[in-house]
């Protein structure tokens, strides 16, 4: 240990320095307070010894420079003083001296205080270096946190619709990250998808599962799956991905101004409340779903509800951070309090600015504890395009053009994949007649399943009359498919522009070719198929030629041809 | 500020109940309530939680709850949520558990 001795009196200076050296200590000595001061930022000592009458700085002033100098670390400083002065005593203590040493020097005492001392010190430098990685770790994951919020909120928000002029809403996260997710977006028929989910806790952990949620919704969403798809895949990615005990409660709602229908999926989350043009609640949509992430999907839970829309409706969707927002005497905002407002005082506009004035009036300065969403949609402004470039609608414009498309499928990938959301997708990319997709994808669903199931494996689907029969026809398909070893379907589809008087694009006209090649194939059971089909009504080939402009089979029956028109 | 958990055990039941708030603060010592019970899996056992003293539960409890019908899942113990007051019921059928525990 570094020891320094600040002392005018040579013989007391001698006296120390040979104890401390015999100890092993490296001993300098100063004569006076400015000399050791010096002499303490030259050598660095670990340990000071202070007297306190010296010529040109005394000790009580040489401690305060020296403690000054050395703020970043802690070297005890000891007087040496030689009464029971207790004024004196407290002004050792005063300049920044941790302890004295009376005059004169015992042995003993003078090792045991310098031991306790360099025990604090290293107490003292360990917390020290504790404290700046602390402060570095600090920084580090503060670091880490806004990179990851940027992240974050570009992969949350790309394309999202939130700024359309029929949607207002409120989200306020309850830390750096946001545990409610709240997006919208078009499909591909005009329809509008919008989707509130409030994952269990809050902050970075319950952000993490948003990215995949919303990758999720806005990828389906624009591919034009419904929202019960989505509400499956996106339960069954999180069942993938989260531990039992978290989850998102969600509610996913479609609204389609053309057909003024909306469709709810509400898994836990608050009921949906219908507004009508008095502002009063018209219908309240309760969660009839277990949360998303629990358990593996059962075909009862794509369920989804149907409601009318109107015109002047307006649509309210809430997390339970909104009701449950205290105030400071612990009280809950609750959803009575919230409902109130929708008995008709206030007009349906003012409904949404008086709810969040109520809300901040109600929680003063509390503490948030949870995130809070809530969600406007004004029916009457559905239409309306929303502004912003970030904000695109993701609905492609593409003028009517020449184009074909060929599949050819062999039996192997018949096996494993069911092509048809490729090729419709595919479709859908080159020419995207907007509302369309649902009825391509019918009529090319129909003539597929025709193909497959009666021309490449035979089945007859008179079968499908009784329940028993419905399940054989089923096991068959399963059992034939696995075994079909030859064969094809092609599907040829060829795509024409249509123009009116004035040679103006109008929309197109999609022929389509679906030829099969089966083993055993016999086209009088393609007829009585036909046949059959009709007769059930709104079913298989009546739903194609429902759909279509013309339908025609060839004369051997395994070759139709089909004309689908649509117009822009 | 959170709740706290008492446990009554009987040779079939497990009783827990939770009185004040059942938020996350709780996880460990709910946890540690059945987790004794559950890792014997030779034995099955049913659950009570007895939410009659339960003011506030939030979704991190429900989150819990989960927890236990997995862990205790295996040895096909059913699980009771027992007296839950109306405000806390509600919460536990907008997430529809009735599907997953026997609620009453």
């Amino acid at each position: 240990m570094k020891i320094l001795i600040v002392d005018d009196d040579r013989i007391n200076s001698t006296i120390l320095n040979r104890l401390l050296s015999r100890e092993g200590h490296q001993v300098f000595s100063a004569e006076d307070g400015r000399t050791g001061v010096e002499m303490f930022a030259s050598e660095r000592p670990d340990l000071v010894l202070m007297d306190i009458r010296m010529p040109h700085m005394n000790g009580y002033e040489a401690a305060r420079a020296i403690k000054q100098i050395s703020s970043d670390r802690f070297v005890p400083v000891i007087f040496l003083t030689a009464v029971t002065d207790e004024e004196g005593l407290v002004q050792c203590i005063e300049s920044g001296g941790d302890d004295f040493l009376t005059k004169p020097f015992n042995r003993i005492i003078l090792q045991a205080k310098i031991e306790a001392m360099e025990r604090i010190r290293r107490l003292h430098t360990e917390l020290h270096k504790q404290k700046e990685q602390l402060e570095q770790h600090q920084e580090r994951v503060q670091q880490e946190l806004d990179i990851s919020q940027h992240l974050f909120s570009n992969i949350v928000r790309a394309g999202n619709l939130l700024d359309a002029p029929c949607l207002r809403h409120l989200s306020v996260p309850m830390s750096q990250f946001n545990g409610d997710l709240l997006v919208a977006s078009y499909n591909p028929a005009g329809g509008l998808h919008v989707m509130l989910g409030d994952f269990t806790g809050h902050g970075l952990s319950a952000a993490v599962g948003a990215m995949p949620l919303s990758e999720l919704f806005y990828g389906m969403t624009a591919q034009g799956y419904s929202i019960g798809d989505l509400a499956e895949e996106m339960n069954a990615k999180l069942l993938s991905i989260m531990p039992t005990r978290m989850f998102c409660a969600a509610c996913l709602l479609e609204v389609d101004a053309r057909q003024q229908s909306l469709t709810v999926w509400n898994g836990g989350l608050p009921d949906v409340l219908l507004v009508d043009r008095r502002g009063q609640l018209q219908q309240r949509i309760t969660s009839n779903h277990l949360p998303l992430g629990v358990r593996p999907f059962t075909p009862d839970d794509r369920k989804v509800s149907i409601f009318e829309l109107r015109r002047e409706s307006r649509l309210f969707l809430y997390s339970d951070g909104l009701t449950e927002a205290t105030r400071s005497d612990e009280e809950m905002f609750g959803s009575e309090r919230l409902e109130r407002y929708f008995d008709g005082s206030v007009p349906p506009e003012r409904l949404f600015d008086t709810i969040l004035a109520a809300l901040e009036h109600f929680r003063g300065d509390a503490q948030q504890t949870d995130d809070i969403s809530i969600l406007e949609i004004d029916c009457a402004r559905l239409g309306e395009e929303p502004i912003g470039e970030r904000l695109h609608r993701d609905r492609k414009h593409i003028p009517p053009t020449n184009w074909s498309l060929s599949f050819f499928f062999s039996p192997q990938l018949l096996q494993t994949v069911d092509p048809l959301p490729a090729i419709v997708n595919s479709v859908m990319n080159l020419q995207a007649p907007a509302g369309h997709r649902e009825r391509i994808y019918t009529t090319l669903a129909e003539l597929f399943s025709n193909a497959l199931d009666h021309g490449l494996l035979g089945l007859d689907t008179r079968m499908k009359r009784t329940p028993e029969g419905f399940l054989r026809y089923y096991s068959q398909r399963e059992e034939r498919l696995a075994a079909l070893d030859h064969g094809f379907i092609r599907l040829e589809l060829t795509h024409i522009p249509q123009f009116d008087d004035k040679q103006q694009k109008i929309g197109g006209e999609m022929h389509i070719r679906i030829e099969d090649g089966g083993p055993g194939f016999d086209h009088r059971r393609v007829h009585s198929v036909l046949e059959g089909n009709t007769s059930h009504g709104g079913r298989g080939i009546a739903l194609v030629r429902s759909l279509c402009s013309r339908l025609a089979y060839n004369e051997a029956g395994n070759c139709a041809d089909v004309v689908y028109r649509w117009t822009l | 500020m959170s709740g706290t958990i008492s446990i009554a055990r009987s040779d079939q039941e497990t009783t827990v109940s939770i009185k004040g708030r059942f938020n996350f603060e709780m996880h460990s010592q709910f946890r540690a309530a059945y987790q004794e019970e559950t890792t014997d899996k030779s034995r099955s056992r049913r659950f009570i939680i007895d939410l009659a003293g339960t003011e506030y539960i939030d979704s991190s409890a429900l989150g819990m709850l989960l927890l236990l019908r997995e862990e205790a899942g295996t040895n096909e113990a059913d699980i009771e949520i027992a007296n839950a007051r109306p405000e806390i019921r509600k919460i536990l059928e907008t997430a529809n558990f009735q599907r997953l525990f026997k609620i009453t």
